[in-house]
């Protein structure tokens, strides 16, 4: 079986897949989609049986998959999931449906409506931008001068998304999170993300540190709710402890693991490998 | 295999493992760079694309 892994930019992640799929004895192939064009309507049979979609780029990453997808040649993750968990509302709805805690969230359509918003949620709250990653232009704000400031600021940005809120309850957590990766409908790994000196976010990209955890049976419950609410695939689900319990705050659609591979025993990028291999095969 | 970087001039040692498309760094300036080629020990680079406002998990 022939399959390709696309990416923008070679990361640790895409070379240790590569690495894994040779080891299994599958021909993988690393495609620069930089490279690419696509004519609508024809097929790609050279991309093989499925691709294993790892852009680094969100509008790439949507795009390349849409092209893919429309010649005819399954991608992992699906558009449909790659666009759930690449917009923060649609994802906090599909949660909310499934029913899968999440923190408390409101979305604000304008400047004028931000204000009460808040009020409603109360402050210290979380303020996040509709798309992003890394914990990129994620703030505390503690109260209603800061929010005001951080508004006027975004209110200059260019770019439409910024003059819309998305704010969050401060979830109540210890100075970590969760971070679980799933490959269909298996767990692979749990660790436990600390957060930097002088950072309270937990993100790996912001220097955060990764130790390894057994998830007890609510959290692995919670996991495999949260990933089949997106649509599933390979994922990375985000979870904090909360004083009423775990709640999942995101799923990432191109899950990074590096920092998470770094903390277990098990090997990650295998077990993705075999997973895109098996969901190929059916 | 070596090859110099386009902002300072400095020599980069590029991996002999290194493939396509793999980013290196210039180890006196920081500047990035993506593997364009690479044939007969030699390596080609060109300036890997900045960070994207879009880019993350």
């Amino acid at each position: 079986m022939k399959a390709s892994i696309t990416f923008d930019r070679l990361r640790w992640e895409e070379k240790a897949l590569k690495d894994a799929a040779s080891s299994a004895g599958l021909d993988m192939s690393l495609v620069d989609v930089k490279e690419m064009s696509f004519l609508v309507s024809a097929t790609r049979p050279e991309l093989g049986a499925i691709v294993l979609q790892r852009c680094i780029s969100h509008y790439r990453s949507l795009m390349t998959t849409l092209a893919i997808e429309g010649s005819g040649t399954p991608v992992i993750n699906r558009l449909a999931v790659a666009e759930t968990c690449s917009n923060k509302l649609a994802a906090s709805i599909a949660l909310s449906k499934a029913q899968v805690p999440t923190p408390r969230t409101i979305v604000a359509m304008s400047s004028d409506a931000v204000e009460r918003a808040a009020d409603e949620l109360g402050f210290p709250l979380v303020l996040k931008p509709f798309s992003g990653s890394w914990g990129r232009m994620v703030s505390v704000v503690k109260d209603k001068g800061m929010l005001q400031s951080l508004v006027e600021y975004k209110e200059e940005l260019g770019n439409p998304l910024e003059h819309m809120y998305y704010l969050q309850e401060l979830v109540k957590r210890p100075p970590r999170d969760i971070r679980a990766i799933v490959a269909g409908e298996e767990l692979v790994a749990c660790v436990h993300r600390y957060a930097p000196d002088g950072e309270w976010r937990t993100n790996v990209a912001r220097g955060g540190t990764s130790k390894a955890f057994k998830p007890d049976s609510e959290l692995k419950e919670l996991v495999h709710k949260a990933s089949k609410a997106v649509g599933g695939g390979v994922l990375g689900v985000d979870a904090m402890e909360s004083p009423e319990g775990y709640m999942v705050h995101e799923v990432n659609n191109t899950v990074e693991f590096k920092g998470a591979q770094s903390a277990v025993e098990v090997d990650i990028s295998e077990r993705i490998v075999r997973y895109v291999a098996e969901t190929a095969r059916r | 295999m070596n090859a110099d970087c386009a902002e300072c001039g400095a020599d980069i040692a590029v991996p002999q493992d290194a493939i396509v498309g793999e980013i290196v760094s210039c180890r006196d300036c920081s500047s990035e760079y993506e593997v364009a080629e690479i044939s007969a020990g030699s390596v080609l680079l060109k300036p890997a694309e900045a960070a994207g406002e879009d880019w993350g998990e």
